[in-house]
């Protein structure tokens, strides 16, 4: 397997914390500032999942641990917390990440949705442990699901928009991801 | 996580694995710190905040803006009725304003005749709404003051018409408003015209409930809920909305501030209160000194 090549490196860094900066920008924005009941999804998450399992090798760990960390000063997240649990679900994802097994897309998605139900549950468990004030385990599993139910949006605009693909070994992966 | 067998080599490197162990460490530590010292950790987030947030005020003007046109745009669409709505609405005020111009000058006069000093203390800074908490979880905005503005952790902010929250979090030249709707949120209040004393705690919800109330069948839906100002952190009187009654029968109050459209806010700067210590003394005349006492003795 061939290395990307630096430009490709570089592009994809700074297209990767582009976005993430748009997420942030677009959760900050003061459009709305009142109580909303549901939650959106964590679009964030999304964008590491389906880009860790379709380029790891311009997706460092130290840029996903750069954007986590950021978003939980941020968005009053609990410090290390949240970003712990999405770290370790995207290197988990990074280490099943492999040339030679196929992964039709539905199975990916449900591979992904076991692994945001794992985080939601274990944020609930941690933070019920540690910070039951700030603990609403209704909403937390009503954003897993958002997440969830977005994941095929977010992987169809890695896809066509982005151009974050898979590298062309992979050409059956490519073709059920963007179905 | 990093030492399964299968991965590419480029994974398994070891510098690789320390990397990743490394960071894992970095934000168990940081939550586990923000656990155990939480105030040192939220002062390195407002700074971080601080450092961030306002690199992206520039953008968030215009987006705002655009963003309001389009909702403008929007009513264009029935602007007849709303032109009608607001003739109607506009007789109604000119009779009110007449009421309120002959109330004022009722109200200065009995000012006058009881002496009633105003607090001139009771300030304000204005600030402008910079952005929102961006989670779900937590219901607060940041505004473009802060610690080089002279503001403080604490203070009561409002919106012009009510109570909206309290200063928690302050940078150099951002704070954060903890919004009443926050679940963190906890006020004093008075129900009024009962007088019933009350806590506010918020929910996450557009009306925060009302718990602690010592009689609950004194307070009436539509009963005005105003600050009382214990615990000297707040300052009383200020306005936080009406009482409504839940669904599941749950005394709320309906906050009267616009907290959906947050836009300029106002900072009360609140002075800390004078606590009175001591009981009052004896009034009794004033008492001889004891040659004296018993020079009067020997008198008598």
């Amino acid at each position: 397997m061939i290395g990307p090549s630096a430009t490709r490196q570089v592009g994809h860094a700074l297209l990767f914390f582009g976005l993430a900066a748009g997420l942030f920008f677009l959760k900050l924005l003061a459009v709305d500032t009142g109580p909303r009941a549901i939650p959106g999804p964590d679009f964030l998450m999304c964008l590491i999942f389906a880009w860790v399992q379709r380029q790891p090798l311009t997706l460092h760990p130290v840029m996903i641990f750069a954007v986590l960390f950021l978003s939980d000063f941020l968005l009053m997240q609990p410090p290390g917390l949240w970003s712990l649990l999405v770290f370790l679900g995207a290197e988990f994802l990074r280490t099943r990440h492999s040339p030679s097994s196929e992964m039709p897309f539905p199975a990916e998605w449900g591979f992904v949705s076991i692994i945001v139900v794992i985080i939601s549950l274990s944020n609930i468990l941690i933070l019920s442990m540690f910070v039951p004030e700030l603990l609403h385990a209704d909403m937390v599993m009503v954003q897993a699901l958002m997440t969830v139910t977005m994941y095929p949006v977010v992987v169809i605009f890695c896809h066509y928009v982005l151009f974050v693909r898979r590298d062309i070994q992979m050409d059956g992966i490519t073709r059920g991801a963007a179905r | 996580m990093a030492r399964d067998n299968n991965s590419t080599a480029e994974y398994t490197r070891p510098v690789r694995r320390i990397l990743v162990g490394l960071l894992i460490a970095v934000m168990s530590a940081t939550f586990l710190i923000w656990t155990i010292d939480s105030p040192r950790v939220e002062r390195f987030r407002a700074a971080v905040i601080d450092r961030v947030v306002p690199s992206f005020a520039w953008l968030f003007a215009p987006v705002d803006f655009a963003i309001d046109m389009v909702s403008d745009f929007r009513s264009y669409t029935n602007i007849y009725e709303q032109n009608q709505e607001l003739r109607r609405e506009l007789r109604q005020m000119k009779a009110w304003k007449e009421a309120a111009l002959q109330l004022e000058q009722e109200n200065a006069k009995l000012r006058d005749l009881n002496k009633v000093r105003l607090d001139p203390k009771l300030t304000h800074v204005t600030g402008v709404v910079l952005a929102d908490s961006g989670s779900p979880f937590r219901q607060s905005v940041l505004l473009n003051v802060g610690a080089r503005d002279g503001i403080v952790d604490g203070w009561a902010t409002t919106d012009g018409l009510g109570l909206v929250g309290r200063i928690s979090g302050v940078g150099a030249s951002t704070s954060r408003v903890i919004l009443l709707t926050d679940s963190n949120s906890r006020i004093p209040v008075t129900v009024l015209p009962s007088g019933q004393q009350a806590i506010l705690l918020g929910d996450n919800s557009l009306a925060p409930k009302l718990e602690f109330i010592e009689s609950p069948d004194t307070v009436r839906p539509g009963d005005r809920v105003v600050s009382s100002g214990d615990g000297g952190v707040f300052p009383a009187g200020l306005l936080v909305g009406q009482v409504a009654l839940g669904a599941d029968r749950q005394l709320r109050a309906r906050v009267v501030a616009d907290l959906g459209r947050l836009e300029f806010l106002r900072v009360l700067r609140s002075h800390s209160s004078e606590v009175i210590t001591e009981p009052g003394g004896l009034i009794a005349p004033r008492l001889l000194e004891p040659e004296q006492l018993s020079a009067s003795e020997v008198a008598q």
